[in-house]
């Protein structure tokens, strides 16, 4: 499901062109900044510039955005049901027919808009930007490449991991796996296919270790990439102008300004 | 109910667990002490269960975000099925800072796979990273006997409740106490038991004779 809809997106657009550190810095603000926020229709006004920036400025396709929706607004909404449900209320609103508790409901509208913010800033990251290119940012910037090579590992054995379910799957099914069994059976089977998966999988770890080295790997305290990393003056323009608008927000909301 | 409250109650709760697992007897007990050298096999072991973690945790996270978002009470009970990995990934490496690694490298997966919190699920993977990290630390990384992996998997299942916290904000300190036995009985079965016993199995597999020879 979410292999498909959440996936780097090469379209070429303004957004995508900027570079990853300047990317992953703006996230990490967005997150800050939202958990500053202490009014809903400063968060709305947040909401709305991670609309226009997904659409105008990153142009995801619509189909992207709509499968991976479900994601970005479930939590959201159940956590506004809680807290409109639990929060205790001295006063009361009515919307549409229902007469619903004020406070429980800005405060279920305060958990949706943050965590929506969140989701969806980190979602643009994604789908934005390439992995590798992430990786090697985060090199240029001091961390050890050995560990930047090891998520980026992990990511890589994703595929690998699903052809090794599908193959451990196959295998139970030619040695006669019933196609339909109780549940107590299932779980069985489940444990049976874990830990083959984690067992082939640490054989090929072996073998992985073992090809790399062979070829250098972690020889030398530093390693060259056939992508360099530079810093974009559109993402150092994207941080710059991000800064000031969230302090515009801030002053806005406290009525400052 | 505050984060510094939530932090302080933790934080008292993981010296507790560290102080027992630096009382209990452990089988196999090694020599111990601070070792960040990573070799190249056990940075590839780490990558491959984060890879794994990554994947059953997101659909795994599902189930757990809608127990949680209504009461810790009802998470806690499935908290714990979130950190076998790191257990089993630290049984097999035996260095300090393997949980913390590999609660990084699951977050990351899980967060690109589409996990319901975004790129906050590092939050997760870094908090209880750190709570099986302080609770192993007491025994200076020396015990692997399933008593005290047990005690990391409850100290990283009870830890990683801040994060949930601060991203959920419950208003209940009575809802948050009752949780909390229930996280970390969650967590030493669910993460710290079953990674030891899926440790021990690969174990007897002989796959890692090439990993503990180069240790020697």
């Amino acid at each position: 499901m979410s292999e498909h809809s959440l996936r780097y997106i090469d379209n070429g657009s303004f957004f995508t062109r900027i570079d990853a550190l300047s990317k992953l810095l703006w996230v990490v603000l967005v997150i800050l900044v939202t958990f500053q926020l202490t009014d809903n229709s400063a968060r709305l006004v947040m909401l709305g510039l991670l609309f226009f920036i997904m659409i105008f400025l990153a142009r995801i396709p619509f189909k992207s955005v709509w499968q991976a929706m479900p994601i970005i607004l479930i939590m959201g909404t159940l956590l506004f049901f809680v807290h409109l449900f639990s929060t205790p209320s001295t006063s009361y609103i009515n919307i549409a027919g229902f007469t619903l508790g004020q406070q429980g409901f800005d405060k279920g509208l305060q958990y949706f808009l943050r965590i929506t913010i969140m989701v969806l800033a980190s979602f643009i990251l994604i789908w934005t930007t390439d992995i590798r290119d992430l990786m090697v940012g985060l090199v240029s910037i001091g961390m050890p490449y050995r560990y930047a090579f090891t998520v980026f590992m992990a990511l890589r054995f994703l595929p690998v991991v699903q052809q090794e379910v599908d193959a451990v799957k196959a295998a139970h099914a030619i040695r006669g796996r019933a196609a339909r069994s109780p549940l107590q059976h299932r779980f069985r089977l489940w444990q049976r296919y874990m830990f083959t998966v984690i067992v082939n999988g640490l054989r090929k770890a072996e073998n992985t270790a073992l090809a790399i080295e062979s070829r250098g790997f972690g020889a030398y305290p530093d390693r060259t990439y056939t992508k360099q990393f530079h810093w974009t003056k559109t993402g150092i323009a994207l941080i710059l102008f991000f800064i000031l608008f969230a302090i515009a927000l801030l002053l806005w909301e406290r009525s400052l300004i | 109910m505050s984060t510094p409250v939530i932090l302080g109650i933790n934080l008292a709760i993981l010296v507790a667990l560290g102080a027992i697992a630096k009382t209990v007897k452990s089988d196999p007990t090694t020599k111990g002490g601070f070792n960040f050298n990573y070799t190249t096999s056990d940075l590839v072991i780490m990558a491959v269960l984060g890879a794994l973690a990554g994947v059953i945790n997101t659909w795994m996270g599902n189930i757990w975000y809608a127990a949680n978002t209504v009461s810790p009470i009802y998470g806690a009970a499935l908290q714990g099925t979130f950190m076998w990995a790191y257990v089993l990934a630290y049984f097999l490496v035996r260095k300090s800072g393997t949980m913390l690694i590999i609660g990084l490298i699951e977050a990351s997966v899980e967060a690109l796979l589409g996990n319901q919190a975004g790129l906050s699920t590092l939050g997760w993977g870094i908090s209880q990273g750190i709570g099986a990290e302080v609770v192993m630390a007491f025994c200076m990384y020396s015990k692997f006997g399933w008593l005290a992996l047990g005690l990391a998997g409850a100290g990283a299942s009870q830890f990683g409740t801040v994060w949930s916290f601060i991203l959920y904000g419950w208003t209940s300190l009575q809802d948050y106490l009752i949780a909390a036995p229930i996280n970390m009985i969650s967590g030493f079965i669910f993460s710290g038991l079953l990674g030891y016993y899926l440790g021990k199995m690969i174990e007897k597999t002989g796959l890692l004779r090439s990993t503990r020879r180069k240790e020697e």
